[in-house]
C-alpha cells in the first residue's frame, strides 16, 4: 500500500525494511545540538538547493576514519580526502566506472557517498586513458614508490619544521638591525598556511598510488575467490602480505627495548613504576641507564609517531604523546622475556608459510593458464604491497601526528594570547576560523587594543563542547539514502567493508537486540567473554583481562589494551582497513563491519565472537 | 609367487599385499593404506585364489561364465531368476576342507589379536573389477556388519560370492563397457574388525560439487557409516580448506537415528541416537582437522584425488575404512578458469574497467 504525500518535500522519506534507508533529511537533531550546522563549513551541509540529489543517494557513515562527531577542525582530514580520494578516480586516472567520494556532515558525524559511472561509452572512453596512466604506474611502481617515500618524508621533515611561539613583548632587536621588513604576524600567518598546505600536501600523496594498489590486490582476491570458493581473506592476506611491515615497526621496537632493559639488568625499575616519566627516570639515574635511554630515544622517533586511532582525529593520541600505552606494551615483555619466553616475531616461519600456502594453492588450480595468470596477479599484489601497508604509517600514523602536536603547539599561541584556556579547544574551530582568530590576534598585538577574540571564543567554545557532547551521546545510523542496484566500487569494498551483503544485512536488522550480529570475519577463532562497550578512546583504560572490546573501530595501535582482550567486534571496517592487518598479527579473533556493534551490544554482556564465520552473538545478558 | 603360508588367505599387513590383486580393489587400496602407516582396522582378505577354488571345487566355475554370458542379453526378470537360482546353488555347494580351515585359524587369529571371543568383524567384497579404469562398481558390492563367530563369517563369506552374480553387478554397465560384464572377474572377501564408530562417513579430497581442488569435503553423521554411504541419513557438512585447515562451511544436521549395532535384533540397524547428541555436530573441530590432514596426507601419498570412508571412535580415534580414486572430476578435462590469457596489469586495468580476470565473473559497475 502507497500513501501519497501531499507536500513529500517537507516530509521526508523514512526507512523501508528491505528497501532503502530513512532519507537523510529525516535525520532530527537530538535535543540540546541545535545549531550544530555552524561548527561545520556550508559546503559540507545539508541544503534545500541540493536536496533532490542528496535524498536519492545512498550515504553510509565513515565511523571507520571518524568514529565520533567531527571536531569542527578535524573537517581539515576528511575536507582533505574528499577532494585528494575523490581527484584520483575522476581528474587524474580516471577510474573507469568510479566517480568521486561525496561527503556531508550529519548531526556532526561524516556520510560518504561514493558516485559511480554507469554509461558503457563513457567507461569504455575513460578506460583508454586510465590504462594509459595508471599502465604507466604499475610498469614503474618500484621506482615511483621509492620517489613517494622521499616525497612523503621530505613533507614530514618540513611539517617537523614548522614552529609555533606566542608573538613577542617587542620584535626582536635583531629583525630590525637586519632590515627584515615583515615580522612576527607575517610569520604566524605564514607558518599557519604552511601547516594547512602541508596538510594537503601528504593528503594529495596519500592517494597518488592507494587505489592502483587496492585494485591490484583486489584483482588477485576476486580470481582467488572464483578458484577456490570459501578461501578466507585472511588467507589471501598471509599470501600477499610481507614481514617487513612498518606498523609492526614500533611493536618490535618495543620488544627490542625489552630485551635490552633485561640485558642490561633494568627490567625490575621497568617493572615497579606505573608512570612512565618516574620509570624513565629511575633508569636514567642506573649506572646502565644511559644506554637504555639512548636506545629508547632512537625508537622514539620517528616509531612512537604511531596513533592510538585511524589517526583522521587529534583525540587519536600517539604513542609519544602518552608513553603509557608502549610502557604497558614494554611491561607486558619484559615479563614474558623473564619467564622465559622468546617475544621475537617468528620472520623465518612466517616466509616460509607465505611460501607454502601459495605453492599449494596454485598446485590446485586446474590448468597452467590459470598458473600463469595465479603467478603474475601474486606478484604484483606483492608489488603493489609495500605501499598498501606502509603509505598508512608515513601518512596517518608518523605525519598525521605530528601535525596535530603541531596544532597543538599553535594552540597555545591562543592560550598564551588568553583566546583560550586549554590548547585542546583549538580544535572546536574550523581551519578557516583559526585563520580569522590568527589575524585578530594579530590586529590585538600591532594596535595594543584588546582582541575580540579574548571575548568572543569561550562562550562559542563552551557551545561547541555541549553541542558536540550531546551529538556523540546520539549514535549514528550505518546508512542513509537509497541503497545502489551494485556495490563493486574497489575502496568501497576494501576499505570500508561495505558489501551487497552488509547493506542488505542492515536494511534488514531492525531493532535485533541481544540476537545475532553479522559482519567481516577479519581474524580467525573463537572466543566467549564480557563485552566491553568503548566508544570514547578515553575509556580505553576501563578494559578488564579477557574482555571482548566492542568498538565503532577495530584500532590495532591499542596494542597494549590488545593484549588483555580475548576478541574485538567494530562497526565499520574491511579486512583490508589499515587496522585488520595488524588486529590479525595480535592473534584475536575479530569479527568487523558489524554496523550495530556498539549501539546493540551492553557493556557487561556475555558475547561470542566467531572470527571465522563473522558473527557475534549474546550468550547471556549483563550481571546485575 | 611361492604360496608361502596360504593360498586363500593374505593379511592386510603382510609384507607380500601391497599390490596384490588377488586382495581385489578395495582390499589391496587397504593393504597398501596399512603399509603407509595410515591407521586401517586390522584384517585379512580371503583372496580371488579362494574364490576360485572354490568355484572349481564346487563345480561352478563353467556355470558362472555362462550366467554371466547369459545375463548380458537378458530382460532384467530374467536376470533375477538367473542370479537367484545362482546364489542357491553356491550356498548349497561344499566349501573344500582346507579353505574353509584357513578361514576358521584367520578368524581365530584376528580374535586373539583383538583379545576378544566372537570378535565382531565386517565382511566386504572386494572385487578385481574395482582396478578396472572408470569402473568403481560403487555400491554393487555386499559388506556385512557386526558379524561374529567363524560360523557366521563363513556363512557371510558365500553370500559375498553370491554378490558377484547379484542383479545390479551382472547390469552394471560402466561407460557401456560390455566387456566388464562378461570378464571372468574375480572377488576377495575383506574381513576386518569392527570399528566401534562414534562418527563415521566420507570424505573427498576435492569438492565433488565445483571440483575445486583446495577443499576437502567431509561428511558424517553419528553412528557407523552406512547412513551416509547409502544415502539414508542426511549427513552433517564440513567445507575445510587443504591449505590452512580453516573450516570453511558447516552444515551440522539434526539426527535422531544412527546405524549401530542393536542388542535387541542381535545386528546392525536403525537405533536412536542418545538425546544430548542429536543436535550436536557429530566432529568437533579437532576431529574435522584430524580427517582433513588425513584426506591431504592419503591424497598426497596416492598421487591423486580420492575419496576416503572413514570413522572415529568413542576416544577419537580416526581410522581409514575404505579409500578410492575420485572417478569424476578426474576423468573430465579440467576447464580453464581465466577468460583470457593476458599480463597480471592488463588483468587489473581490465578489471578497473569491469571485467574481472575470471571467465563470467563481473567487475567494477558492470
Amino acid at each position: 500500500m502507497t500513501v501519497t504525500d501531499p507536500n513529500p518535500s517537507t516530509r521526508p522519506a523514512q526507512a523501508v525494511p528491505g528497501e532503502r534507508f530513512a532519507s537523510p533529511f529525516a535525520v532530527e537533531t537530538p535535543p540540546g545540538a541545535e545549531g550544530w550546522e555552524s561548527m561545520y563549513p556550508y559546503y559540507a551541509l545539508l541544503s534545500q538547493e541540493r536536496a533532490e540529489f542528496e535524498d536519492g543517494k545512498f550515504w553510509f557513515f565513515d565511523g571507520m576514519h571518524n568514529p565520533e562527531p567531527l571536531y569542527p577542525f578535524d573537517t581539515i582530514m576528511t575536507e582533505n580526502w574528499w577532494v585528494a580520494a575523490s581527484q584520483m578516480s575522476t581528474r587524474v586516472w580516471p577510474v573507469p566506472p568510479a566517480g568521486g567520494i561525496d561527503h556531508r556532515i550529519i548531526n556532526g558525524y561524516l556520510y560518504i557517498s561514493p558516485n559511480a559511472v554507469t554509461d558503457p561509452d563513457e567507461i569504455a572512453r575513460r578506460a583508454e586513458e586510465f590504462s594509459l596512466r595508471a599502465g604507466h604506474y604499475y610498469e614503474n611502481w618500484d621506482e615511483i614508490y621509492e620517489q613517494w617515500v622521499a616525497k612523503a618524508t621530505g613533507c614530514i621533515e618540513r611539517l617537523k619544521a614548522i614552529h609555533f611561539a606566542p608573538l613577542p613583548e617587542q620584535e626582536p632587536l635583531e629583525s630590525v638591525l637586519r632590515h627584515k621588513g615583515t615580522y612576527s604576524t607575517y610569520d604566524l600567518l605564514t607558518k599557519y598556511g604552511e601547516l594547512t598546505a602541508n596538510l594537503f600536501e601528504m593528503g594529495s600523496y596519500h592517494f597518488e598510488m592507494l587505489n592502483l594498489g587496492y585494485g591490484a590486490y583486489l584483482t588477485f582476491q576476486e580470481f582467488c575467490q572464483a578458484a577456490f570458493p570459501g578461501i578466507t581473506d585472511q588467507t589471501l592476506a598471509a599470501m600477499v602480505s610481507g614481514i617487513d611491515i612498518m606498523l609492526f615497526r614500533p611493536d618490535d621496537e618495543v620488544r627490542g627495548l625489552a630485551k635490552l632493559a633485561v640485558e642490561l639488568e633494568l627490567a625490575d625499575l621497568v617493572l615497579d613504576g606505573e608512570n612512565p616519566d618516574d620509570v624513565l627516570a629511575a633508569i636514567a639515574a642506573h649506572p646502565n641507564g644511559p644506554q637504555w635511554i639512548e636506545a629508547f630515544e632512537g625508537a622514539k622517533d620517528p616509531w612512537f609517531w604511531f596513533s592510538t586511532g585511524a589517526g583522521y582525529t587529534h583525540s587519536d593520541r600517539a604513542w609519544i604523546d602518552d608513553l603509557r600505552l608502549p610502557f604497558t606494551a614494554l611491561r607486558g615483555y619484559v615479563k614474558s622475556l623473564l619467564g622465559g619466553a622468546d617475544i621475537r616475531r617468528p620472520l623465518d616461519e612466517i616466509l616460509a608459510e607465505r611460501t607454502r600456502i601459495t605453492a599449494e594453492y596454485r598446485g590446485y588450480l586446474p590448468t597452467e593458464a590459470d598458473q600463469e595468470v595465479f603467478d603474475g596477479l601474486v606478484e604484483l599484489a606483492r608489488k603493489v604491497f609495500p605501499f598498501v601497508e606502509n603509505h598508512n604509517f608515513y601518512v596517518e600514523h608518523w605525519h598525521h601526528s605530528l601535525f596535530w602536536s603541531k596544532v597543538r603547539e599553535l594552540g597555545d599561541v591562543f592560550v598564551a594570547h588568553d583566546f583560550l584556556d586549554d590548547r585542546e579547544d583549538i580544535f572546536y574551530l574550523h581551519r578557516n576560523e583559526i585563520y580569522s582568530a590568527l589575524y585578530d590576534l594579530n590586529i590585538g598585538w600591532a594596535t595594543g587594543t584588546e582582541a575580540r577574540g579574548v571575548t568572543y571564543w569561550r562562550p562559542e567554545i563552551a557551545r561547541r563542547k555541549r553541542i558536540r557532547d550531546v551529538l556523540k551521546a546520539h549514535p549514528p545510523q550505518p546508512a542513509l539514502g537509497v541503497p545502489p542496484e551494485f556495490i563493486t566500487e574497489p575502496l568501497t569494498v576494501m576499505l570500508w567493508g561495505i558489501t551487497q551483503e552488509s547493506v542488505q544485512e542492515w536494511l534488514g536488522a531492525k531493532g535485533e537486540e541481544g540476537g545475532e550480529l553479522r559482519g567481516v570475519a577479519a581474524s580467525a577463532g573463537k572466543a566467549t567473554g564480557r563485552a566491553r562497550v568503548i566508544v570514547d578512546p578515553e575509556d580505553l583504560h576501563l578494559v578488564q583481562d579477557g574482555e571482548i572490546l566492542v568498538c565503532r573501530i577495530t584500532a590495532p595501535s591499542w596494542a597494549p589494551v590488545f593484549s588483555r582482550l580475548s576478541a574485538a567486534v567494530s562497526d565499520v571496517g574491511g579486512i583490508m582497513a589499515h587496522t585488520a592487518i595488524v588486529c590479525r598479527e595480535y592473534g584475536l579473533p575479530a569479527v568487523v563491519g558489524t554496523g550495530f556493534a556498539t549501539t546493540t551490544i551492553r557493556t557487561g554482556q556475555l558475547i561470542e565472537v566467531d572470527g571465522n564465520t563473522g558473527v557475534v552473538r549474546v550468550v547471556e545478558e549483563a550481571q546485575a | 609367487m611361492t604360496p608361502a603360508v596360504s593360498r586363500f588367505v593374505l593379511w592386510l599387513d603382510d609384507p607380500g599385499a601391497v599390490g596384490n590383486r588377488v586382495l581385489g580393489g578395495k582390499f589391496g587400496s587397504l593393504a597398501e593404506m596399512t603399509a603407509a602407516r595410515f591407521e586401517v582396522p586390522p584384517g585379512f582378505g580371503i583372496t580371488t585364489t579362494a574364490y576360485r577354488h572354490f568355484l572349481e571345487s564346487a563345480g561352478l566355475a563353467e556355470r558362472a561364465r555362462a550366467v554371466r554370458a547369459e545375463a548380458g542379453g537378458a530382460d532384467l526378470a530374467d536376470v533375477q531368476r538367473i542370479s537367484a537360482e545362482f546364489a542357491a546353488a553356491i550356498d548349497d555347494a561344499d566349501l573344500p576342507a582346507d579353505l574353509e580351515r584357513e578361514i576358521r585359524d584367520a578368524y581365530a587369529e584376528l580374535e586373539r589379536r583383538a583379545g576378544q571371543e566372537d570378535l565382531p568383524v565386517a565382511v566386504r567384497s572386494s572385487g578385481e573389477s574395482e582396478d578396472l579404469a572408470g569402473a568403481s562398481f560403487a555400491g554393487q558390492y555386499d559388506t556385512f556388519l557386526w558379524i561374529r563367530g567363524a560360523e557366521d563369517l563363513l556363512r557371510h563369506v558365500r553370500r559375498c560370492w553370491a554378490g558377484m552374480f547379484g542383479a545390479a553387478v551382472l547390469t552394471y554397465r560402466p561407460d557401456a563397457d560390455a566387456g566388464v560384464l562378461t570378464a571372468d572377474l574375480g572377488i576377495c572377501v575383506g574381513v576386518q574388525q569392527m570399528v566401534q564408530a562414534r562418527a563415521a562417513g566420507v570424505m573427498f579430497t576435492l569438492d565433488p560439487v565445483t571440483g575445486d581442488r583446495s577443499k576437502v569435503v567431509i561428511e558424517g553423521c553419528w553412528g557407523l557409516g552406512e547412513g551416509v554411504v547409502s544415502g539414508g541419513i542426511t549427513p552433517s557438512r564440513y567445507v575445510v580448506d587443504k591449505v590452512t585447515f580453516e573450516v570453511i562451511r558447516r552444515e551440522v544436521a539434526r539426527q535422531e537415528s544412527k546405524f549401530g549395532f542393536d542388542p535387541a535384533a542381535a545386528a546392525v540397524g536403525l537405533v536412536p541416537v542418545e538425546t544430548d547428541r542429536q543436535e550436536s555436530p557429530c566432529l568437533d573441530d579437532d576431529q574435522i582437522r584430524a580427517l582433513a590432514e588425513l584426506a591431504k596426507r592419503i591424497e598426497q601419498h596416492r598421487g591423486g584425488p580420492q575419496d576416503v570412508e572413514w570413522a572415529v571412535g568413542e576416544r577419537g580415534d580416526v581410522r581409514v575404512l575404505q579409500v578410492r580414486p575420485e572417478t569424476v572430476w578426474s576423468r573430465r578435462r579440467a576447464e580453464q578458469l581465466v577468460g583470457e590469457r593476458k599480463s597480471a596489469v592488463n588483468h587489473v586495468l581490465a578489471r578497473f574497467a569491469g571485467v574481472g580476470v575470471a571467465r563470467g565473473s563481473r567487475g567494477t559497475g558492470a
